[in-house]
């Protein structure tokens, strides 16, 4: 990724800390426990990968950190919120300001253009119109689309769509941002180029990353990893 | 989120399905179009009947049938549910209809008693005369032509019963518009003789036809005709102010009746009482009109129901587009709150989308609708002019255009609430989609 210095203003990676953290869903067959007791903290900044078997917790997990649902029991902390104390309009004042989500089915509007998508988070914000073209357009350069900026999710390729929502997680200056498995429908070299830009980010952008991956090989390339096993994590 | 925004992201949305949202469009439209259309073919209706019960005149008409002075007619005008009074002054003159203007002033002197000579083509004519500026109050209706100009004597019309009497069939009214006559007003005793007659002559032109019920008479002409041809007959030698055609006019004041207006149908009773209080013997038909106004208001209930059920059907459908549109974009508006859209951020985008449907689908309609009974109205006014029989406006009145458009919008919002409400309230964590 070319260095977004011009972009500035990009802050401080956000620390997470999280404790005793539990989740239950109830199920017409009985409840289902799918985080017991997990705690682990990452320093602003940090990359971490979250591995684990399907139904491990992992996906629960980042929706908590990422403030799409309440923590139910135990305590987390994300970049100075207390996530376990925020109603539905504070959440989504917190995803909108210290959060970007990079999922793996992409998530971009299909009706839209690669910089309207960029542009949805910066118009939830109440970026005016002007600077949001521009911070778009800047984005988009930064992860190597200027040239399709003006093409439809469904004429771009998988990488580039994925492209387009990394460039989107990063619209309102995220500092924490959340890939649930970011390559999961890329090809190898497409996969390859997503992970570089991701894997950029704490470096050149000071964003805390935690990337959500069942594959072995995007997990090695973080320096930490938490690994999920039945709802308990039980890696380093 | 703005609204300027959510408006757009509305649009978009349902550019996503354009074929889904033009069949919903279609349905409101369908709709939209079934109430116009019934409303103002009722509207033109009742329009059509309530002229026809008041003759063309106010609905709210009060008639006075006794001779009135200046002072009374002050007085009448300041009753508190009096909107207008319109005087009426008639007289009889000898009316030549063959062009020949009659040179000489002296029919007497043959002692064939009172009753003047009339000379062959002249019949003697009720005129009635009333202030031409006014007639708007009046139950006058325009047949052919047009009504005097206000304060001119030289022009006149003539109403039904002069065309009865000269055998001018319906739908044949035009073709005395551009004749002349001549009046005749008769004095009595001219010369200081008792057994002579003499006319002064004028000419007019007749401008128009008319059906009117003001008062009875062949001839409708402005006021200062029928006060002036008065005041020269009452100069002869006869009874102190005798019209020697009528025998009177004289006494009691200059006008022989009012034309009441009342401040509306409710007011009528009050105002004929307030007249009678002055001693004034009045009649009005608002005892027929209001039965017929409920009627008539039974009838547009009924209508309005039918157009209103389709409107409600359409709405129905608007809320099931919807709801499949919510079953749809449940992951995308997952991603939306992933990203940060707050609840009613997302409430408000599909709020916008149902009223955009409404409002798209209720103009279309309104627009549909009236074309619809402007072509109904057009086959009306063929079957009515082959009967011989005046035609019909249709127009669209303000508050069926307004009622269409915004009704079908309140109807769309209402409609497309629930489904907003459920996307609102649809879990951020849809975002992350199955698994």
């Amino acid at each position: 990724m070319s260095s977004p210095s011009s972009s500035g203003g990009d802050g401080a990676g956000a620390g997470v800390e999280v404790r005793e953290l539990s989740h239950r869903y109830e199920r017409p067959e009985g409840r289902l426990t799918v985080l017991d007791g997990v705690g682990f903290s990452i320093p602003p900044g940090g990359h971490v990968a979250l591995t684990g078997a399907s139904g491990a917790g992992k996906s629960t997990l980042l929706s908590i950190l990422g403030g799409l649902e309440p923590p139910q029991s135990g305590h987390v902390h994300v970049g100075g919120h207390d996530l376990d104390g925020l109603d539905g309009d504070e959440l989504a004042s917190y995803r909108r300001r210290t959060v970007g989500f990079v999922f793996q089915h992409f998530g971009l509007l299909e009706t839209l253009t690669a910089s309207e998508n960029v542009e949805v988070a910066l118009t939830l914000a109440g970026t005016r119109a002007r600077a949001r073209r521009a911070r778009a357009a800047e984005l988009l350069a930064a992860v190597g689309l200027a040239d399709r900026a003006g093409h439809r999710p469904g004429a771009l390729s998988g990488g580039e769509r994925q492209r387009v929502a990394i460039a989107r997680a990063l619209a309102n200056r995220s500092r924490l941002v959340l890939a649930d498995e970011p390559t999961g429908n890329l090809d190898e070299r497409a996969a390859t180029r997503v992970l570089d830009l991701l894997e950029q980010l704490p470096a050149e952008r000071g964003c805390t990353l935690v990337v959500v991956t069942h594959d072995r090989s995007v997990a090695e390339r973080a320096p930490a990893r938490l690994h999920l096993d039945e709802g308990r994590l039980s890696g380093p | 989120m703005s609204w300027a925004d959510a408006v757009l992201f509305a649009a978009r949305g349902l550019l996503r399905r354009r074929g889904r949202a033009v069949l919903t469009l279609v349905a409101v439209a369908l709709a939209a179009a079934l109430l116009t259309a019934l409303l103002m073919i009722t509207e033109t209706g009742r329009s059509r009947v309530l002229d026809q019960l008041s003759r063309g005149g106010p609905l709210a008409g009060v008639r006075v049938d006794a001779a009135v002075d200046d002072g009374v007619l002050r007085r009448v005008r300041a009753l508190p549910d009096v909107a207008a009074v319109v005087p009426i002054a008639t007289t009889r003159l000898l009316v030549a209809t063959d062009g020949v203007v009659v040179a000489d002033v002296d029919e007497g002197g043959d002692g064939a008693g009172a009753a003047p000579a009339v000379r062959p083509g002249a019949d003697v004519e009720g005129i009635v005369g009333v202030d031409i500026a006014q007639a708007d109050n009046l139950p006058i209706t325009v047949l052919a032509g047009r009504l005097p100009e206000p304060g001119t004597t030289t022009e006149v019309a003539v109403d039904q019963r002069w065309l009865e009497r000269r055998g001018v069939a319906q739908g044949e009214e035009a073709g005395v518009v551009g004749t002349e006559v001549v009046l005749g007003a008769v004095r009595e005793g001219a010369g200081g003789r008792r057994d002579s007659l003499a006319a002064r002559w004028t000419r007019a032109l007749v401008v128009g036809a008319v059906a009117q019920e003001a008062a009875a008479g062949g001839v409708l002409a402005p006021l200062p005709v029928v006060l002036d041809a008065r005041a020269w007959a009452a100069g002869g030698a006869g009874p102190a102010g005798e019209d020697p055609l009528t025998g009177g006019g004289g006494e009691g004041g200059p006008y022989e009746g009012l034309f009441v207006v009342a401040q509306g149908l409710n007011q009528v009773d009050e105002a004929r009482q307030q007249l009678s209080a002055l001693g004034l013997p009045n009649e009005a038909p608002e005892n027929l009109i209001a039965s017929v106004l409920r009627y008539l208001h039974v009838v547009e209930l009924v209508l309005a129901s039918i157009g209103v059920i389709a409107l409600v059907i359409a709405a129905l459908g608007i809320a099931n587009a919807l709801l499949a549109a919510v079953r749809e974009r449940r992951r995308e508006i997952g991603v939306l709150k992933a990203i940060g859209a707050r609840d009613r951020d997302v409430r408000r985008v599909f709020l916008f989308e149902a009223v955009a449907l409404g409002l798209g689908g209720g103009l279309a309609g309104t627009v549909l609708g009236w074309a619809i009974a402007r072509g109904v109205g057009a086959v009306v006014n063929d079957y009515l002019s082959a009967q011989g029989l005046a035609g019909v406006t249709v127009a669209l009145p303000p508050a069926v255009l307004g009622g269409g458009i915004l009704g079908s919008a309140v109807l769309a919002l209402l409609a497309g609430t629930v489904p907003a409400v459920r996307a609102a309230r649809l879990p951020a964590r849809d975002a992350m989609g199955e698994g």
